[in-house]
């Protein structure tokens, strides 16, 4: 059996909500591990947590009891080995595309020279070569997402944590990123922790589900997801999808 | 669109035409004394008789260098010095709590009295002219470098810290690379306001007796009942305030530190 390379056990999180004086309970007992290459969906209702726990990962939050094990290592703070992206593209304005992309290489005490050849090579991956000047402001949504991506990507995490990354975005400019995220998936096999609350993404790019409930939210379901790699949007379409999401959707809605 | 900005454009010029013309006019006709507002005509001849000393009119023609560097020299000095010590305080106190608690009372409650009124004070701990310019300049302008720094950096959105952390960066870079850029448009403001207040109370210190300067100038120029001189002066520091400020402006903006923070 392969070593988990993240895991969590029997996690507990609640904030303390001053106005009201009590505490909001919103992750009950979650369990969860992923393995090296894999690709994991957590899908689940607006609200039941998700991002609490994807923060906790990223080392962004502390628990109220359990554990959070990275690569053998208990997870005290965040980390480029967990690499990050937001919901919105959070890039640094006054920096360029470029620099952006060079922002944790240079952390990570990269050579300059090395750090530029990486973001150019990966900027031409995601279609952006030509766009090492502009500024983030100067770029659509999607592009700038885009530049988000890659920005963690060259870093070369242990774990991509991604938190509904598309969700911002238009219908167009999202599939086009769902195409652009599993083709770069089957071309390095990331790990991937992926937040979304759209069952027809999870379905489309990972290799198994975790469904949450409503909050205190725990991990209610675990669907693997049998569709043969390399997938294409147009598997949206097929029967056997339709199948499976009503299934999930069933499970969302109880 | 466009039509509705030239109007508007234009509108502005309107009062500064009339004023001009009024003065102009009144000047002409002898209505309003030489000795009391010199026509524009002769306030032109005795600004370029005070830069290059052409013509001769005044005891005070050719020294415009002279004066300006002096000038110059102690705007620069004293908000500099104010620069230097409220930037980084108020980067602290943005950031830090215990930085905030235990400089924010104090700072406050020496602003309460306005820079003005530390004249007298000043007079008596430094003397009159040099050091007490400085002083003055340096306290008034510190107030508002000092707080719109704090205000910039701790308003800095969570979500770039959080990026920068995830990018692998330490406390200390988070600080140089995260907080103080995301605070700049905050910070220049601070500065640009310090700088305004550097030139008044400029003038405030130097009116106390210094041998050059523009406020000297102006001051001795009152003395002689040369009301040209003091009107020049006066225009020479509105345009050094002016271009300093242009010149702060565009070396932010140079460093690309006025992107504005980010939206979420
Ligand atoms: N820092 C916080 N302080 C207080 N409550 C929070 C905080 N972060 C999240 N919450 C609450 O926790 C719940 C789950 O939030 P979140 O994890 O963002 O949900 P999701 O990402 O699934 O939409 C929400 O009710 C939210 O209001
Ligand atoms: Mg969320």
């Amino acid at each position: 059996m392969r070593k988990a390379k993240l895991s969590v056990s029997d996690i507990n999180k609640s904030f303390y909500m001053p106005g009201e004086n009590i505490s909001l309970q919103v992750l009950e007992k979650i369990d969860f591990e992923i393995q090296e290459g894999e690709f994991v969906s957590i899908l689940g209702p607006s609200g039941c947590g998700k991002s609490t726990f994807l923060n906790i990962l990223a080392g962004f939050e502390n628990v109220d009891c359990g554990n959070a094990v990275c690569c053998g290592e208990s997870i005290t703070g965040p980390s480029p080995e967990r690499a990050v992206v937001f919901q919105s593209p959070v890039l640094f304005p006054w920096l360029d595309v470029k620099e952006n992309i060079m922002y944790g290489l240079k952390q990570v005490g990269k050579r300059k020279k090395d750090a530029e050849q990486l973001a150019s090579e990966y900027l031409k991956a995601v279609g952006l070569e030509g766009f090492g000047n502009y500024y983030p402001s100067q770029l659509s949504g999607g592009m700038q997402q885009r530049v988000s991506l890659i920005r963690s990507l060259v870093l070369g995490p242990k774990v991509l944590l991604m938190d509904e990354p598309f969700a911002a975005l238009d219908a167009q400019t999202r599939y086009s990123m769902q195409q652009l995220l599993l083709q770069l998936w089957e071309n390095n096999r990331q790990t991937i922790v992926f937040i979304t609350h759209d069952v027809e993404e999870a379905l489309l790019l990972s290799d198994r589900i975790c469904i949450m409930s409503r909050r205190p939210g725990r991990i209610i379901e675990e669907i693997s997801v049998p569709f043969e790699r390399p997938r294409t949007i147009s598997l949206a379409g097929s029967e056997d999808f339709s199948i499976l999401k009503s299934r999930i959707l069933g499970k969302l809605l109880t | 669109m466009y039509k509705h900005i030239d109007k508007l454009e234009i509108a502005g010029f309107i009062l500064p035409v009339t004023l001009f013309t009024v003065w102009y006019v009144a000047t002409m006709e002898d209505a309003v004394p030489a000795y009391l507002l010199p026509s524009p005509w002769d306030l032109i001849r005795t600004a370029i008789d005070f830069a290059i000393a052409s013509e001769g009119l005044t005891p005070y023609s050719g020294e415009l260098l002279v004066h300006s560097i002096a000038s110059i020299g102690r705007v620069v000095t004293g908000f500099g010095l104010a620069a230097a010590i409220g930037l980084p305080l108020g980067f602290l106190s943005g950031r830090i709590a215990l930085a905030k608690s235990s400089l924010d009372p104090t700072v406050h409650l020496i602003r309460i009295v306005p820079g003005i009124g530390w004249l007298p004070l000043a007079m008596v701990w430094f003397g009159v002219g040099e050091s007490t310019t400085l002083f003055l300049i340096s306290l008034a302008s510190f107030f508002p470098i000092y707080v719109n720094a704090a205000q910039g950096a701790s308003s800095v959105s969570p979500m770039l810290v959080r990026a920068g952390r995830m990018l692998g960066a330490s406390e200390l870079r988070i600080f140089t690379t995260v907080i103080i850029p995301a605070a700049m448009p905050s910070t220049v403001a601070g500065l640009r306001l310090g700088l305004g207040l550097s030139w008044a109370y400029l003038v405030l210190g130097e009116l106390t007796g210094v041998t050059h300067g523009l406020g000297a100038v102006m001051m001795d120029a009152r003395m002689l009942g040369n009301v040209e001189m003091i009107l020049v002066s006066m225009i020479f520091i509105g345009l050094f305030g002016r271009i300093s400020d242009l010149l702060l402006l565009g070396s932010f903006r140079r460093l690309n530190l006025l992107k504005g923070s980010y939206e979420e």
